[in-house]
């Protein structure tokens, strides 16, 4: 029998009994429906914590923390290592200020190494990175610490407003003076020119209000200092390392050359690990409940296709009378059995698409409502994620369990007596 | 054509710790040429309908062999053996045994849609059947539309489809009035001399029997050739 001839009377006959197929369908779909939204929050929670973890640490990153041992030369000479960035911060006593016009700020001042910062896929929200010593990147937020002297004193008092004021104006080629002062001497002035200002932080509540400085000044900065206290600094400042790898897969083995130079490592795709061994567990402990649901509705099938074999037993005799193969007829009943299975799947996936879409929107709406916290709606959170191979394994369970339930009832059609059916 | 030697087949009747032996089929041994028309009468439970499973190979007989054209049946099996019906045998049965779901047409498409034949071929060969068996205005009727006759006329459509060179008929006109029957009778004749296909048929009515080359009697399992005026 050609295959189109199976699919026609596959087809015939389950409009024969439309409503009791459709029941049939609508058991499966409900399971399979069952087992893709439960296991789709597992999906989605993964999906938020990757996203929540790799919204601010680059893939490819590697941080350092073991300083003293650090042979930066060896390190940059491990295969695949793109860049070897330092950043330090200054530990000892003294105030870093930039002044604009009327406005000054005291941020968080960092000294970066950005020619190897240019060799990694650090990426400004305005300008570029600074190639001279008397050029800096500052925060995307810095401009709010840029506050006159009226205003830093309204914000000592609390005044939470004044902090979103601000400098409002355009800051990229702006010239800011920057003064180091210990105990009211002056350590350093010098004139530094605002070259790039950072990415919006992806977290809703990070604020990026510091200005990198080139690596550079710290040297002439720590000579100034000793100079002005008469005093040898030996924890003057304190540097961290973060090596860049060319790809995520050179992520792996760096690492293990980096723990081998015993130094301390860390990388978020070490945490990335953790997290999918766990919702791996998760994942495959929903499928499991999912598809106990499918396994009930399974008991449908068998049901529907008992009660077809019984039903066609005088039509199944004449098929066999006149020449039909046995395996024949058990393939065209398990067909049937599949095909409630893939029409089951087919609507569970649709409707499953279209719940996961309505947590999404709803979870948050909800959780707002409950908590009065707006923090729901806008943080970008995936309650439930339904990825393709979630798709597959839900249809291949489904599938396959209709088709085995069929299996049964088919091996029985095959087994039916002509002369007995005939006589029915 | 078809040469049945010594076969017996026994049912065994009742509970397994009082069960009985009914011999159905004593050593029968039968010759049936190709283009003949061979009747087996008798009565109810003589054991002709067995005989004729026996033949179609929907039973193994306990002893014996059956050969058609030249092929042992009792050592085919039952994969073999549906193929084999479907190639070289038609039926008719005397209650249509249509199928109820299928049209006219569709019900005389069955065995052509079993054994693979490409669409275009199929239609050529329903539209010429329905045209020869006068049934070409009731081709989208379903069996529970049809008259009796009709449904006679499917059910040999569907035998004939095939072109199996033996068709083997269970009561034919069992379910028909007389009318109808004689017409039907008429048709078996037609088809047997202009086509060249051999039927075996059974039946316990006699006005049946005769349109036969050759008679044979069943009586208690025992098979007799028979002349027309002994019936």
């Amino acid at each position: 029998m050609r295959f189109k001839d199976q699919i026609d009377f596959v087809r015939q006959h389950v409009k024969r009994n439309r409503l009791r197929v459709f029941m049939t369908i609508l058991a499966t779909a409900m399971g399979c429906a069952f087992l893709i939204v439960l296991a789709s929050i597992a999906f989605g929670l993964q999906t938020s914590m990757k996203k929540e973890l790799l919204s601010d640490n680059a893939i490819t990153e590697i941080e350092i923390y073991s300083e003293d041992k650090l042979d930066k030369q060896k390190i940059k000479a491990i295969p695949n290592v793109n860049a070897l960035v330092e950043r330090a911060e200054i530990m000892a006593e003294g105030t870093a200020k930039f002044t604009l016009d009327e406005r000054s700020s005291t941020p968080y001042t960092q000294f970066v190494d950005f020619e190897q910062l240019a060799k990694t896929n650090e990426k400004l929200a305005q300008g570029t990175l600074p190639k001279h010593d008397n050029e800096i990147v500052v925060g995307y937020q810095f401009a709010q610490t840029l506050l006159t002297k009226a205003q830093q004193q309204a914000l000592d008092n609390d005044d939470e407003q004044t902090k979103k004021e601000g400098y409002s104006g355009k800051l990229l080629g702006k010239k800011l003076t920057f003064t180091y002062t210990v105990d009211k001497k002056n350590v350093l002035t010098k004139e530094m020119t605002i070259v790039g200002i950072t990415k919006k932080p992806s977290r809703e509540w990070d604020i990026d209000e510091r200005v990198m400085m080139p690596l550079s000044m710290l040297a002439t900065l720590k000579t100034n200092y000793e100079h002005v206290t008469d005093n040898k600094q030996q924890d003057f400042s304190y540097a961290t390392f973060r090596v860049y790898a060319s790809d995520l897969e050179a992520v792996k083995e760096i690492l293990a050359t980096l723990k081998a130079m015993d130094l301390s490592v860390y990388s978020v795709t070490e945490q990335l690990e953790e997290i999918n061994i766990l919702f791996t567990a998760l994942k495959a402990g929903l499928i499991f409940i999912g598809t106990i649901a499918i396994l009930i509705a399974s008991i449908g099938i068998f049901n529907t296709m008992t009660m077809a074999v019984t039903e066609r037993t005088r039509e199944i005799g004449v098929m066999k009378a006149i020449g039909t193969n046995p395996k024949l007829i058990q393939k065209l009943f398990v067909m049937e059995s599949a095909y409630i299975g893939i029409l089951g799947t087919i609507i569970a996936i649709v409707v499953s698409y279209v719940i996961s879409i309505a947590v999404n929107w709803l979870i948050p709406i909800a959780l707002e409502m409950a908590t009065g916290d707006k923090a729901y709606r806008e943080v970008d959170l995936i309650f439930s994620a339904i990825p393709f191979e979630l798709v597959l394994i839900a249809s291949a369970i489904s599938i396959s369990v209709a088709i085995i339930s069929g299996w049964r009832p088919a091996r029985k059609a095959t087994n039916i007596d002509v002369i007995d059916a005939l006589r029915q | 054509m078809i040469t049945l030697q010594h076969v017996s087949h026994t049912f065994r009747i009742g509970k397994k710790d009082n069960e009985q032996l009914i011999d159905v089929l004593k050593d029968v041994s039968l010759q049936i040429d190709a283009a003949e028309i061979v009747s087996i009468v008798g009565k109810s439970g003589s054991g002709k309908s067995t005989l004729l499973n026996t033949i179609a190979g929907f039973l193994k007989p306990v002893s014996g062999s059956i050969h058609i054209q030249n092929t042992d049946l009792t050592t085919l099996n039952e994969r073999s053996l549906a193929a084999f019906r479907l190639q070289h045998l038609g039926f008719i049965f005397q209650n249509f045994q249509l199928m109820p779901s299928l049209t006219t047409y569709e019900n005389i498409e069955l065995p052509l849609k079993i054994a693979g034949v490409e669409p275009r071929k199929r239609q050529q060969l329903i539209q010429q059947l329905l045209k020869r068996l006068d049934i070409a205005h009731v081709k989208d009727h379903y069996p529970n539309e049809l008259s009796g006759g009709q449904q006679q006329r499917v059910s040999i459509g569907r035998a004939l489809v095939g072109n199996p060179p033996i068709i083997l008929a269970d009561e034919p006109t069992g379910s028909l009035d007389s009318e109808t029957e004689r017409e039907i009778l008429t048709l078996i004749q037609q088809l047997n001399a202009e086509l060249g296909i051999t039927f075996v048929i059974i039946t316990h009515d006699d006005e049946v029997a005769r349109i036969a080359n050759r008679i044979y009697t069943m009586h208690d399992g025992d098979l007799k050739e028979a002349t027309n005026d002994a019936l």
